[in-house]
């Protein structure tokens, strides 16, 4: 079986969706220094997760979720991820707390960060996802893994992809995943040629 | 943007070398000919290929740079081995997960853009080759009706430049020539075409009047 992993964060949506969250909070100054240096790769994900976690923790969790569900996709690949969701998985940093409105409306299987919730907060980050992870597990059921993304946090998975595809749809795609990408596409529209050029041929 | 031809077909513009013979200082696509870099041409010549796969290697971000001015729904592909490796693996790569046929066309090659049109409306296999004009060629041997029947290093009648047309599945990886790839397959239907490639500063002088010449008609 073939499975096509996806990141969420401007790969399937159309913007980033921690300063989403920042804006409507008013703490958009540090958030979106710290997710562009985290895109570039000049700060490591994990301890940008933890510091951006950090400084959205006391948001109420069912607002910012309801708010993420409104983050617009890329409707062309939202297309193709519902006519295929068997085949399709999404791998994101974001915790599973404010990202799974989001996530049940792209409509296919999703693994994500955890976190402690009480009182509707934020308390502590319960796990931190490996997306390589996610492609091991997919590999161990006999599948041939082609890997989406766009950021330095996405390098291991698409390195341990059978294929893997850097998008550039909303940012210019990290210089370390363009160092081990099979591909690179920077419209929808080659991207989803490109997705149902795989389907075809390795299902 | 529609295929203007009715077979799935995938272009894959080969551009991953380093071009040192040019001495430019830099990838060929990217040199300027006639007031436009040699990928703008490429990019206006295959404006109506739907599925444009560009094989990048050396100096892939400026070569994705300069091509995202003039387009962007081409795929990119990645040749990151591109100093180890020759024309036929940047070819394999482009051609991986592509449409049922696929146009091997080099980077560094300048096809008229009459013939570019002919090229782009047959609908079968084919390979294309031109008058001799290089020092070091590779040249085709050809039968009464102009099919390739060999390649050669020594001798033939015309000069091989490519672009050719094959089923994608009648192609493995190699590290070697697209010409290589090709031989297993011979004879096929051979092409005469008004091109020129760019290798050597000389070819680069000759590219100059060759575009000079299609505005002369």
């Amino acid at each position: 079986m073939i499975k096509f992993i996806f990141d969420l964060d401007g790969t399937i949506t159309k913007s980033e969706t921690l300063p989403v969250i920042a804006e409507q909070f008013n703490v958009q100054s540090q958030i979106e220094e710290l997710t562009k240096e985290t895109i570039a790769g000049n700060i490591p994900f994990m301890e940008s997760f933890i510091r951006r976690v950090s400084m959205l923790s006391h948001l109420p969790v069912n607002e910012v979720s309801n708010l993420l569900a409104t983050v617009e996709l890329f409707p062309q690949l939202h297309r193709f991820i519902e006519t295929n969701k068997e085949n399709c998985a999404i791998a994101t940093g974001n915790l599973s707390c404010w990202v799974d409105k989001l996530c049940e409306k792209v409509g296919c299987e999703t693994y994500s960060s955890s976190a402690f919730v009480e009182n509707n907060k934020v308390i502590k980050i319960k796990e931190i996802i490996k997306k390589e992870n996610v492609v091991s597990h997919y590999h161990a059921s006999g599948c041939t893994v082609i890997f989406i993304g766009d950021g330095n946090n996405d390098m291991e998975a698409m390195r341990k992809a059978d294929i893997s595809i850097a998008s550039g749809l909303l940012h210019y795609p990290a210089k370390s995943i363009l160092s081990i990408a099979d591909y690179a596409v920077f419209t929808e529209e080659a991207l989803c040629r490109l997705l149902h050029q795989l389907l075809d041929q390795l299902s | 943007m529609s295929s203007i031809t009715p077979i799935a077909r995938s272009v894959v513009l080969s551009c991953a070398g380093v071009g040192s013979r040019l001495g430019l200082g830099q990838t060929k696509v990217l040199v300027n000919i006639c007031g436009k870099s040699l990928m703008e041409w490429q990019l206006e010549l295959f404006k109506d290929v739907e599925d444009l796969r560009i094989v990048i290697g050396y100096q892939a971000n400026a070569v994705i740079y300069e091509v995202l001015k003039h387009r962007k729904d081409v795929v990119f592909v990645y040749n990151h081995d591109y100093f180890n490796t020759k024309t036929g693996t940047s070819f394999y790569l482009g051609s991986r997960h592509a449409n049922e046929y696929v146009l091997e066309w080099d980077g560094d090659l300048l096809v008229h853009p009459d013939d570019v049109k002919m090229l782009l409306s047959l609908d079968h296999e084919f390979i294309a080759y031109s008058d001799i004009s290089s020092d070091e060629a590779v040249y085709v041997r050809t039968d009464d009706k102009g099919d390739v029947t060999a390649f050669s290093r020594e001798y033939g009648d015309f000069e091989w430049t490519g672009p050719a047309c094959i089923q994608r599945k009648k192609l493995s990886y190699t590290s070697n020539h697209v010409y290589g790839m090709l031989e297993e397959y011979l004879p096929m239907q051979g092409i005469k075409i008004r091109a020129q490639d760019i290798d050597t500063y000389d070819d680069y002088v000759r590219a100059t009047k060759f575009i000079e010449s299609w505005s002369e008609g």
